[in-house]
């Protein structure tokens, strides 16, 4: 079978899936499944037979984990969704993120309240990971406005990266085990102490394979005019790491907000990085004019990316997990917005298309060639 | 306190794939607490879709006994008479 490009988009209504072909010309949508229920985290497995999972976040009856084995034309409940023993204390509220482990079948999955999940069997049976759901610091983690959820997993071998609103950013060297609080240069600007040990907002995290030891971090930014105690925070929402999470410095110089949700590397250069600089207040882009800023050279220079975009009276967001990257040759990138646009950005984001234009508030999306 | 009466869950629609299609359950229980004890022994699928780990009734659910929502009466406290209909049923919600 030819290469085909697999999109799953999380909404506020369920999720759907399109397909195309890989010349990308046009794209066929199916769904939406779970209809009527938030969707907030998709994963494309392409481990062996392709798996498709989606979190099926239902308000009335819990939260289910929705996985198909036939490239999205139907999705079927998995035997069982994470949950926390019964004497935690503790309810779930959301699933935040789903994302493939080492052993086959193997899926990690993060939670609100911030908490991670394990399972071996592909979803059917979950097991809690104390080491960061019962870690010191997680009764002292702060919900953000969309809950205190970890809403990040980055696998490096032993290394576990991951993303807590508001937690901040905790790595872990023994493949899960224990975890660590690494937020040496991450900025909050929401607290008198502007770099504390824990509690930060970060909004994402990604590396790239041919770059061991780098991190991009999308932090929660929009503080250089703050006059209150510690002072303005200039640059504190667009990171980077050379140590493996250890520690991290601003890259956001060059970009006209420092706030922003996703942060994608490029699949074939560790160099390319790609961000959506939002107003902190509207939490849309600068000017309603939408626009993707990318660097080419590790957050050193950024260049803006409007081909196709409307010019102004654009006031979506673009939320943390709704943008995405294929790996073709050229690669192109895809975003959802909060209207329920979907955009396509062919030449590594050099021209942009809308692809669907009145889909429901769009959580999530991901993309794969399988 | 004599034999527990019994009483009939009523399961809506989406529901239902939780208890093999079951649009009803007959079970003998004292009070709403009692019957959703056996839901968690015996239907533990469509128990976990109307209380959460903890053991609470999730949040944008209400619980009717007969026409009264559980919530002016007793909560789940309410005593049960034999031939008494339990409902759960999602809280009004729309507009988006």
């Amino acid at each position: 079978m030819a290469d085909r490009i697999i999109l799953t988009i999380g909404t506020r209504k369920g999720v759907f899936v399109a397909e195309a072909a890989k010349g990308r010309r046009s794209f066929a949508l199916r769904g939406p499944f779970g209809p009527g229920v938030p969707v907030y985290s998709t994963l494309i497995d392409t481990r062996g037979t392709p798996r498709l999972y989606a979190s099926s976040c239902n308000p009335f009856f819990g939260m289910k984990v929705l996985c198909s084995k036939d490239m999205g034309k139907s999705f079927k409940e998995t035997k069982s969704a994470p949950a926390f023993p019964k004497d935690d204390g503790r309810a779930l509220a959301n699933i935040w993120s789903l994302e493939a482990g080492a052993a086959k079948k193997e899926l990690w999955c993060g939670v609100e309240p911030a908490s991670l999940f394990r399972s071996h069997d592909g979803g059917d049976s979950w097991d809690m990971v104390p080491g960061i759901s019962n870690h010191e610091h997680a009764r002292k983690w702060h919900p953000g406005a969309g809950g205190m959820c970890m809403h990040t997993i980055v696998r490096d071998g032993d290394r576990v990266h991951l993303g807590i609103s508001t937690g901040g950013h905790y790595l872990s060297e023994d493949g899960g085990e224990t975890f660590q609080a690494s937020n040496k240069g991450v900025g909050a600007g929401f607290a008198p102490d502007p770099y504390p040990e824990f509690g930060q907002c970060v909004h994402k995290i990604a590396r790239h394979d041919e770059a061991p030891g780098r991190l991009y971090m999308q932090n929660h930014g929009g503080w250089a005019n703050w006059t209150g105690p510690g002072g303005p925070r200039p640059d504190i929402g667009v990171l980077r790491s050379d140590d493996y999470g250890h520690s991290w410095r601003s890259i956001a110089k060059g970009l006209p907000s420092d706030f922003g949700f996703p942060i994608v590397v490029h699949p074939h250069d560790a160099d390319t990085v790609y961000v959506v600089p939002l107003e902190p207040t509207t939490r849309s882009c600068p000017g309603s004019a939408p626009a993707v800023w990318r660097s080419e050279n590790g957050g050193a220079s950024w260049n803006r990316l409007a081909k196709g975009f409307p010019r102004k009276e654009s006031f979506f967001t673009v939320l943390r997990d709704a943008m995405d990257i294929d790996r073709l040759k050229t690669p192109a990138l895809y975003f959802g917005t909060t209207t329920g646009q979907l955009w396509i950005g062919r030449e590594g984001g050099e021209h942009w298309d809308c692809l669907f234009d009145s889909l429901p508030p769009i959580h999530n999306v991901k993309v794969a060639v399988v | 306190m004599g034999p527990a009466p019994i009483i009939t869950i009523h399961v809506p629609g989406p529901l239902r794939p939780y208890c093999g299609g079951a649009g009803q359950i007959s079970l003998a229980a004292h009070t709403v607490r009692a019957a959703l004890r056996d839901l968690e022994q015996n239907q533990f699928a469509l128990y976990r879709n109307v209380c959460d780990e903890t053991g609470a009734l999730r949040r944008h659910l209400n619980v009717y006994v007969n026409s009264d929502n559980v919530r002016d009466l007793e909560g789940i406290d309410t005593a049960l008479m034999a031939g008494d209909v339990v409902t759960f049923l999602p809280a009004v919600s729309g507009g988006c």
